[in-house]
């Protein structure tokens, strides 16, 4: 039911132009996290959405309503804050009570609601808590159970998640997935963690300077990203400067700036274009032959060992090997690297740089 | 540079700044406090006489009890408006953005460039039923005590829209958003989350208006002698606890007899003042608000439309009708006053004499009250800083008449009762120091004390670090301070008068002067030319810190 459409937003602060051009529609139970980096507009589009500020142009659809000049009490959305803003002077079953309270729900209703949504959050035993006396995971599981309990079917989530430990980070994700899942939920999540947005969504709309700039599955995004900025924004990635060399019905060849010539995937692109080649540090492997470069750093991850080498064509690159691995690497050493040319995609090279391309803001 | 190190490793000796310390609270002890309550000691010494001048003579006695009930009442009554008027104000001067909100909050604090003096001639003249009135004058008034209230609510006001609007500030405004978010409407967010978390606020507003309406003496006298040469006679009996002060010190100059009525109704007025701060404390920490009821249609409904705009005219229209032109209706009081020749030389003689003392007093405040602030705010977790930061309020909340008349025992008793320029600054020095003190302290306790760690980390001494990194961040406190001190000396009469009785030569003391010699236009003059040279110096200090910031 609680669909979301915003047609033609923009919001200016002054000469500030916040948002642009933002055409998006959510669908009824999806999961949709908005990513960027920060100052990219992401909070100003979901407070836009919660009625907290008036977009400059264009107008927010919720359920098929025009919500243009709707108060914020009146636009059925629970919000969870960054800075989780439990009422200080109530107790958690207070906190989660303050909905129903203030929409005149039935007695009985008063009484129910707040422990079903405070046991599923698992909260139930610390409900006669004050917010100073829960932990930080604790208290922003009660403000999503605030939320919840207001009757809400949408749900906003303006970086839940980024004021807590690591850890508790990652077990809140998976519990906010579940929960909303179970309860059928259309929500739209804003984060800067793009782990996070994998994670949780079931799809990203990925922003840049106030604007989308791709919007897909996380998978999609990750595997066969349609931008630059998307393919290094989400995961990591090695982008190799050259020229189309040929263009091959099954693959693409293109020579780096030292005259090697590698693979990638079969492209549009003709002859003598000036592309980018974008080549994800997993899949890059070394062997006997390929792309030569000098180890230049090792970095011990754990899992897996990370290495970044400087290519004979000048790029910088990074690729891992297993830590079960028995060759001995160290810096100084040569290396020449492969790939699957299905895993290298093309990008026409950006005529304001590559730098420039891939900035964060 | 060499001399200035050798100062520096000096004062950071650990003798020096035990010594230091030692000396800071002596100073408060028995400059600020002790003198503030000596006259409680009258009640011990001399209470034979007490009982045969007071207790023994209905007559003096029902005066008494007359003039406390009356300020209490009007206290009371100045509070609960403030308060009703303020909020709206200051809720406007938090959360709303607005061209011409700088302009609103100067506006707000203009009163507070007035010296008493002029307000209570000010507002008389405004208000007062009079069958010759002034061209714009109300001319409504005809009690005294109606005229009373709308004179304190004129400078209670300000404290009580600065001190809502500074807790405001503090309350994070997502906890009313939240609030909205969850269904509630504006005024059912406000009144159900702000609200509560305003106790503190609040607390100190309600007692810094009270206490201010409790003490006020030079502007009460004015407006009811002025009002009384306007034709109300009734207005010539009518006493409130400190104008009593005010006028039996004066007469027992003359007539010694007066002398244990006056102990008793200032000792009366300080226990009273001083139970009250603890039973206000106590009654709006503990008092709840009603919370768990909500009345979501009718709220709703108050929350939008014409209803929030009423309010906030209505507040605004308040402002403007019974804050702002009564303070500065003197203006035209004087322009429309066939004028009268004032003698020049006595009035800028009480003039300098004002500003010099306003001046030494609020360099003392400054030199000893920030280390005592500093003192005080670094030591909360002992008991006896906790004690101390109590005993500061004692001076703000004790009725300054009373306070002076203390001031007069103590000092008279201790034998330097010539000396009375030294006598009146120390006077001063007890009821301004508060004001530094409580100013500098609330912003040091804002400040993270990782910035200082940090500083001595990094190799500064403790005065260096002070110096570096603490005073600039508190340094538009201590301006505040320092102008709440001078403008509160500057306006002071009731204490003055109660020190030094008809020896005082302060420009407010002055002005009564002539008002009850019916000399109106030129105590317009007077008041007049007296609120231009304050505001001048405002101004002045304004600007000179400003210039200082810039060139560090």
């Amino acid at each position: 039911m609680p669909e979301v459409e915003l047609v033609n937003i923009a919001k200016r602060f002054g000469k500030v132009t916040a948002s642009a051009d933002i055409n998006l529609k959510v669908a009824d139970g999806e999961y949709v996290t908005i990513l960027g980096p920060s100052g990219c507009g992401k909070t100003t589009l979901i407070r836009m959405i919660a009625g907290l500020i008036e977009p400059s142009e264009g107008k927010v659809f919720i359920a098929g309503k025009d919500m243009t000049g709707v108060p914020i009490e009146e636009r059925d959305i629970g919000y969870v804050f960054q800075n989780i803003a439990l009422f200080p002077h109530l107790t958690a079953l207070g906190n989660v009570s303050f909905g129903p309270i203030v929409k005149d729900m039935p007695e009985e209703e008063v009484k129910a609601v707040p422990q079903r949504y405070l046991e599923m959050v698992k909260l139930l035993d610390r409900m006669g808590m004050f917010p100073d006396e829960l932990s930080g995971g604790e208290q922003q599981k009660v403000s999503l159970a605030r939320a919840l309990a207001s009757g809400a079917k949408l749900l906003l989530l303006d970086e839940p998640l980024s004021a807590l430990d690591a850890r508790v980070r990652m077990d809140l994700r998976y519990e906010l997935r579940r929960i909303t899942k179970d309860l059928g939920l259309t929500v739209i999540h804003v984060t800067h963690d793009q782990e996070e947005a994998m994670t949780v969504s079931d799809r990203i709309v990925l922003m840049r300077n106030g604007r989308i700039v791709e919007s897909n599955t996380p998978e999609a995004l990750y595997l066969s990203p349609q931008n630059l900025f998307t393919a290094n924004f989400i995961g990591e990635t090695n982008l190799l400067e050259g020229v189309v060399k040929e263009v091959l019905p099954d693959r693409s060849l293109v020579e780096l700036r030292d005259g090697t010539v590698v693979e990638a995937k079969p492209s549009k692109f003709r002859r003598g274009d000036a592309v980018v080649l974008s080549i994800r540090p997993e899949r890059v492997h070394p062997a006997n032959e390929g792309l030569g470069s000098v180890i230049i750093k090792i970095t011990y991850m754990g899992t897996y060992i990370r290495i970044t080498v400087e290519s004979d064509s000048e790029d910088t690159m990074l690729f891992d090997v297993s830590t079960s691995e028995d060759r001995v690497y160290s810096v100084g050493d040569r290396v020449n690297l492969i790939w699957s040319k299905r895993s290298g995609i093309l990008y026409p090279r950006p005529p304001e740089g590559v730098e420039e391309a891939i900035k964060l803001e | 540079m060499k001399r200035m190190d050798w100062v520096v490793d000096f004062i950071s000796r650990k003798g020096f700044r035990k010594g230091w310390t030692v000396f800071i609270v002596a100073f408060f002890l028995f400059f600020v406090v002790l003198p503030t309550l000596y006259v409680v000691t009258y009640a011990f010494t001399d209470w034979s006489a007490i009982e045969t001048a007071v207790l023994s003579n209905p007559e003096t006695l029902s005066t008494i009890v007359d003039s406390v009930v009356i300020s209490f009442e009007i206290a009371a009554i100045v509070t609960v408006i403030d308060f009703l008027a303020g909020l709206p104000i200051a809720w406007i001067l938090v959360r709303k953005e607005f061209r011409g909100k700088e302009f609103l909050d100067t506006l707000i604090d203009m009163p507070l460039a007035v010296p008493t003096a002029a307000l209570g001639f000010s507002a008389a003249v405004f208000w007062v039923m009079n069958p010759d009135p002034v061209p714009f004058s109300l001319s409504v008034i005809s009690s005294p005590f109606l005229l009373i209230i709308l004179l304190h609510i004129v400078f209670s006001y300000p404290y009580m829209v600065r001190s809502l609007a500074a807790i405001l500030e503090e309350i994070d405004d997502t906890y009313e958003v939240a609030g909205r978010t969850l269904g509630a409407s504006r005024l059912t967010a406000a009144r159900t989350i702000t609200l509560p978390l305003f106790r503190a606020g609040l607390a100190t507003g309600v007692i810094l208006c009270f206490s201010r309406s409790m003490s006020e003496t030079g502007g009460t006298m004015i407006a009811l002698s002025t009002m009384a040469n306007l034709g109300i006679g009734e207005a010539a009996n009518f006493f409130t606890g400190s104008t009593l002060i005010g006028e039996w010190r004066s007469l027992v100059e003359t007539d010694p007899t007066y002398a244990p009525s006056l102990a008793f109704v200032s000792i009366l007025l300080i226990a009273l003042a001083l139970i009250l701060l603890i039973i206000l404390k106590l009654v709006i920490m503990k008092f709840h608000l009603p919370l768990r009821k909500v009345w979501p249609m009718q709220e709703k409904m108050l929350s939008r439309g014409i209803f929030p705009k009423m309010k906030d005219g209505g507040a605004l229209l308040f402002l403007a009708l019974i804050v702002l032109i009564p303070s500065f209706f003197i203006f035209t009081y004087v322009l429309f006053s066939d004028p009268a020749s004032l003698d020049m030389g006595a009035l800028s003689y009480a003039l300098g004499y004002s500003f010099l003392v306003a001046g030494v007093v609020t360099v003392i405040d400054i030199a000893l009250g920030i280390p005592f602030a500093l003192h005080i705010t670094k030591h909360r977790d002992r008991a006896s800083s906790n004690v101390l930061d109590v005993l500061v309020n004692v001076p703000l909340i004790v009725p300054t008449a009373a306070l002076g008349y203390s001031l007069f025992l103590f000092w008279g008793s201790i034998g330097t009762g010539g000396a009375s320029f030294v006598v009146l600054i120390l006077a001063h020095v007890a009821f301004t120091y508060p004001l530094v003190v409580r100013n500098v302290a609330g912003a040091v306790e804002e400040i993270d004390p990782s910035f200082e760690e940090t500083a001595r980390t990094l190799g500064a001494r403790p005065i260096q670090s002070f110096h570096r990194v603490l005073y600039p961040l508190i340094k538009s406190s201590i301006l505040a301070g320092a102008i709440m001190a001078f403008t509160r000396s500057l306006g002071e009469t009731g204490a003055t008068q109660a020190v030094l009785g008809r020896n005082a030569l302060t420009a407010p003391v002055y002005i009564v002067s002539l008002v009850k010699a019916d000399e109106l236009y030129q105590a317009g003059l007077a008041c007049i030319i007296l609120i231009i040279v304050s505001y001048i110096f405002m101004l002045l200090l304004r600007y000179l810190t400003k210039k200082r910031k810039e060139a560090i």
